[in-house]
């Protein structure tokens, strides 16, 4: 039996067995909803209930919630059979705490009784996806941004940062100009989360997004619950507010400026092999004109040397952003596991949850 | 007696350039950050800003200005934003701590930001230099314990963790780092003390020389918050001046630093022989291409430089770089290392010649182990044999400290030895000297 990989990010989950350059078999919402009779389940109930997010801003926060999602998908989704558990390989973001990692160890071990286990932080796994062992990666998710650098397949912790921003700022940003621009209409998050992935997009540079303020045509677009709303100039702020984070409030570069500083304190023959591998990914980087707009950033930021856009193989699946972590812990399963280089049940019962720290770096 | 289980000890290792932080039992530090921050004074900060000022932590609706309050910057991200009245500030003064507060918020910054960790659930170690006074180290004990509530805590020397990097428990250990060379023999883990001496002469000194150098040659560094690029045409860009005028003096000089710090590690060299400026005066010159766009070359100055270390009076002939009466009794570097061998007992002497060990971030300097080497088989005793050691790769001599540090922290026989919170409440903060010696 494959190896099950599991990516569990903010907003959404994947997972699937290891088969690379297929897209996961499950990609699901890693928010629940809590039944208040029996416990947590998952599924879309017609009532309001208390939504449960296990995963905030990219770590593991409700150990409960995330073992029933865990049960839901290993025993519902991927269809293990109980007492004949496989082997499981799990991606974490940059500066996970050691804690964090132990406890999901023991989770897994204990509550699920798999038999093997592995983990492995996603910007390594995203530039497997791509086919190189060293590059930076960008990766703009739901609950958070993570600039990192790898070289030969370790992560330079010195040149890499982390913003606690995501796409769910972008989504209250976006809320927020639409409840502007059209006062008389009511929207919920939820709404506005679909109405940023239907809708944002990147201007061509700052020049072109200043020109979209003054001028730009508005769109009707008409909401589940049957009230009109008018999108205009509103799409734009939200690709910008990426570029320009004092959109979002804070004081801070953009993200491509962020990208060379912080390559900039590696030593200088490392350089330009990390930022000539510069990898997105990420569902924010879907963006319409985000691509375009980097790249464009990329050749304006004051560094000598200009960050360089990997493309994906073309064996790779299609929207390799949205989960290329995803992709590169499978093809890392497939190397790990039958090397017998993860972490066993033996391993686990005879050091505890520690021994995670030996074995996966 | 603290006993260590599994949960993981943090090592801390406050430089005068860089703090290092993380995990006891990892390789490389984790948090790797400025060891100085922005700060922005709420006084002067006010007198320009009329009303809704966001940078007050304390939001008095009324007219009067908090006194003294300030809004500290941490890290390398929040330090390289450039803010209006943003001054960049120390901790630490000649080796010692003088501003408290500011050594609170990296702690917290490490902690929260870095490491994302509880301070209450991990021992720490902490380095320190290796002419520490008992004041400063009972008020660090007083902060961690009181402040922070770490379990344990320990304060090891800073040469005595090099030691323990490569292995040994005596060897000689040359600290060349940002803000001071420190040359401390070290017998079975103890430093001696009487043997230790120190230079102001450190990476900060070389690279403020760089600077003063190059500007001479009319070449101006320009800080990257001070220039933007434009497309005027398609694929023809054009470096632009930003005028800044609120930017204060302090950052434009940390800004400055950066980028000639980066030319530095680039470029220099440290020379084989004493430099003098008719042998080098027709060298090729090496380009480097600064961030705003323009190539600058670089000929004599990358052997002058790091001749510094062991010339110091070579800095005199760079116009315009100040403290003279500083550096003039300076000794160069193997003089220093002499003086403090025969400093101590004769019997180790030898051993101590075999292992010299370099650290800190000024002594990953390319050449500069053969060049020490040569110079100090000349000066040394003829029975004597010279070895100088030093990790091959950059990395570790830069972070050698720490990684002494970690493996001190995860060694097994070590775990007895913490000072511990109930100890603290026990004997009070200067039970320190007798558990951490």
């Amino acid at each position: 039996m494959e190896a099950a990989v599991v990516d569990a990010g903010s907003k959404i989950l994947k997972a699937g067995f290891a088969i690379p350059d297929q897209a996961p078999s499950l990609i699901i919402p890693t928010q629940m909803k809590r039944m208040l009779d029996d416990g947590s389940s998952v599924d879309n109930s017609m009532s309001e209930e208390v939504t449960v997010d296990p995963v905030v801003r990219g770590c593991i926060n409700d150990w409960d919630a995330m073992e029933d999602l865990l049960h839901h998908i290993l025993y519902t989704g991927l269809e293990w059979e109980v007492g004949n558990e496989g082997q499981i390989l799990f991606t974490e973001p940059l500066c996970t705490p050691k804690a964090v990692r132990e406890q999901l160890v023991q989770l897994l071990f204990e509550t699920f009784n798999v038999s093997g286990f592995y983990a492995s932080e996603q910007a390594v796994l995203s530039l497997y996806a791509v086919g190189r062992i060293s590059g930076c990666t960008v990766d703009i998710g739901h609950g958070k941004i993570d600039i990192a650098a790898v070289l030969e397949g370790a992560v330079q912790h010195i040149a890499s940062r982390r913003f606690e921003v995501g796409g769910s700022d972008l989504t209250k940003v976006l809320a927020q100009e639409l409840g502007k621009s059209n006062p008389m209409v009511n929207l919920s998050i939820s709404d506005a989360e679909k109405l940023k992935e239907q809708f944002a997009c990147c201007a061509e540079d700052e020049i072109a997004y200043d020109r979209m303020l003054r001028t730009c045509e508005t769109e009707e677009h008409t909401l589940p619950d049957g009230q009109v709303i008018r999108i205009g100039r509103e799409k734009y702020t939200v690709g910008e507010a990426l570029f320009q984070p004092s959109i979002l409030g804070l004081e801070a570069h953009g993200i491509v400026e962020q990208l060379v500083r912080s390559v900039a304190t590696v030593s200088s023959e490392n350089q330009k092999q990390l930022l000539e591998n510069t990898v997105l990914c990420g569902g924010t980087t879907s963006m319409t004109g985000f691509e375009s707009r980097f790249q464009k950033e990329a050749s304006l930021c004051s560094s000598a040397i200009c960050p360089c856009l990997v493309k994906p193989p073309e064996y790779m699946p299609e929207n390799l952003a949205l989960y290329s972590a995803w992709v590169g812990g499978a093809i890392l399963a497939k190397v790990v596991f039958p090397q017998n280089q993860h972490v066993t049940k033996g391993d686990y019962d005879e050091t505890g949850p520690s021994v995670v720290h030996r074995k996966c770096f | 007696m603290y006993g260590g289980d599994e949960v993981s000890a943090i090592v801390i290792d406050l430089g005068y350039h860089t703090c290092k932080a993380g995990y006891a039992g990892e390789d490389a530090p984790k948090a790797v950050f400025p060891s100085v921050v922005g700060c922005i004074d709420q006084m002067d900060a006010d007198d320009d800003k009329e009303n809704n000022d966001s940078e007050t932590n304390n939001s008095n609706a009324d007219s009067n200005k908090p006194k003294g309050k300030r809004k500290l910057y941490v890290g390398s991200q929040a330090l390289g934003f450039r803010r209006d009245h943003m001054e960049v500030v120390s901790p630490l003064k000649d080796g010692v701590v003088v501003d408290w507060d500011i050594v609170d918020n990296i702690w917290d910054h490490a902690f929260k930001d870095c490491l994302l960790i509880d301070p209450k659930e991990h021992p720490m170690l902490l380095a320190e230099p290796s002419s520490n006074t008992q004041l400063q180290r009972e008020k660090t004990a007083e902060l961690m314990f009181e402040k922070y509530k770490v379990p344990a805590l320990f304060l090891a020397k800073n040469a005595v963790l090099t030691s323990f990097a490569s292995g040994r428990a005596t060897s000689v250990v040359i600290d060349s780092g940002g803000g001071s060379t420190t040359v401390a023999p070290v017998h079975d883990g103890y430093v001696l003390q009487k043997a230790v001496s120190s230079s102001p002469i450190g990476g900060e000194f070389l690279t403020d020389c760089l600077m003063k150098s190059l500007e001479r040659k009319g070449i101006v560094i320009k800080p990257r918050y001070s220039f933007k690029r434009k497309e005027i045409q398609p694929g023809v860009f054009q470096t632009v001046d930003v005028d800044l005028p609120l930017t204060t003096e302090s950052y434009k000089l940390y800004s400055q630093r950066v980028i000639a710090s980066d030319i530095k590690e680039c470029v220099c060299r440290a020379p084989d022989a004493p430099y003098d400026e008719s042998s080098y005066s027709n060298i090729p010159m090496t380009p480097y291409e600064l961030p705003d766009g323009q190539t600058i070359e670089i000929g004599a100055d990358r052997f002058k430089i790091p001749d510094i270390l062991f010339n110091p009076s070579l800095a005199q002939t760079i116009p315009g770089v100040d403290n003279f009466a500083e550096i003039s009794p300076a000794r160069g570097l193997p003089q220093m290392v002499i003086e403090s061998i025969n400093r101590c007992d004769v019997d180790i002497r030898k051993e101590l010649f075999g292992s010299i060990l370099l650290a800190g971030g000024t002594a990953s300097m390319q050449q500069l182990k053969e060049r020490l080497e040569k110079d100090l088989l000349e000066e040394s005793p003829q029975a004597a044999r010279v070895k100088v050691l030093a990790s091959g790769n950059a990395t570790e001599r830069r972070f050698s400290v720490w990684i002494g540090g970690s493996i001190l922290a995860s060694l097994g026989s070590f775990q007895q030895m913490w000072f511990s919170k109930s100890e603290y409440e026990e004997h009070g903060a200067s039970y320190i000297q007798r558990k951490c010696p």
